[in-house]
């Protein structure tokens, strides 16, 4: 696995984490808090993307019974699995100073905390059943229905009133943060690339490898 | 409270670096079992034919 796709996707993070902290000012209310915003909010995108591709290749899998769609969808979901933890984390983080608690079950957690258990469903069945078709299939199914969920978490916030704020977009934010809001996700955004498409490679020679093991297990069979 | 928001910051963006190195390291360690899991196996196979 070649190193300087980490270097570059990691590197291009730290120029944008390091621009948006320098440039931009205390925020009236929040000070400095306000720059977890760097970090949880795109955190919070890369999950949705996640769930996107998952959702996408789920449905491709069903649509062509093509293994690498299954194999992909799988890699999202871990991956969205780490985006959507560390979104919970980071949004514990900021809501201690800002709220005064660590968590509060209001719509906007609960949700995402039930997406996050939805990635780690999806990635617990894979797990569990040995027959690929049938997992492919079954993982398919969860992928699909589990993102029914993604819509809910980001409209939760309109829908229900909530102690979470309105969602954070360059649109609804004082042009001071837009710029480093912006560098943030599309820098997150490649480390998702390198980590989706790092995991697939990785899922492939675990297939190849699993493939060979259920060939030799046939052949060593006694007829 | 200017401070504490600062150890807020930093405690954000350490958890940040913190679960994506985790990730990175997770993934070289296991494309390395599986790479050589798949050269056991080719191995084997090519020893039995």
């Amino acid at each position: 696995m070649a190193i300087w796709p980490a270097l570059a996707s990691f590197g291009v993070l730290i120029a944008a984490q390091t621009y948006s902290i320098l440039t931009s000012p205390a925020e009236g209310d929040m000070g400095h808090l306000q720059k977890i915003m760097y970090v949880h909010v795109p955190a919070a995108w890369m999950t949705f993307l996640c769930f996107f591709v998952v959702l996408l290749f789920s449905v491709r899998y069903l649509w062509k019974r093509r293994e690498s769609d299954d194999l992909l969808a799988a890699s999202a979901a871990e991956v969205g699995a780490v985006f959507n933890g560390l979104t919970l984390l980071l949004g514990m983080i900021w809501g201690r100073p800002a709220w005064g608690v660590w968590w509060a079950w209001d719509a906007r957690l609960t949700s995402t905390l039930v997406l996050f258990l939805i990635f780690v469903g999806y990635l617990a069945l894979r797990g569990f059943v040995d027959d690929p078709q049938q997992r492919a299939r079954w993982s398919a199914g969860v992928g699909i229905i589990g993102a029914i969920n993604v819509p809910l978490v980001y409209m939760s916030v309109t829908w229900w009133r909530t102690l979470h704020q309105p969602p954070s977009s360059p649109a609804t934010l004082d042009p001071a943060y837009t710029m480093g809001l912006r560098l943030n996700a599309i820098a997150l955004l490649f480390v998702m690339i390198y980590f989706i498409r790092t995991r697939y490679h990785i899922a492939r020679t675990e297939r190849a490898v699993e493939e060979a093991a259920q060939q030799a297990a046939m052949g060593a069979t006694p007829r | 409270m200017i401070e504490s928001n600062i150890n807020f910051v930093v405690a954000a963006y350490a958890v940040t670096w913190i679960a994506l190195l985790a990730y990175v390291i997770r993934l070289f360690r296991k494309g390395r079992l599986a790479r050589a899991a798949l050269s056991r196996v080719t191995r084997n196979d090519g020893g039995e034919s």
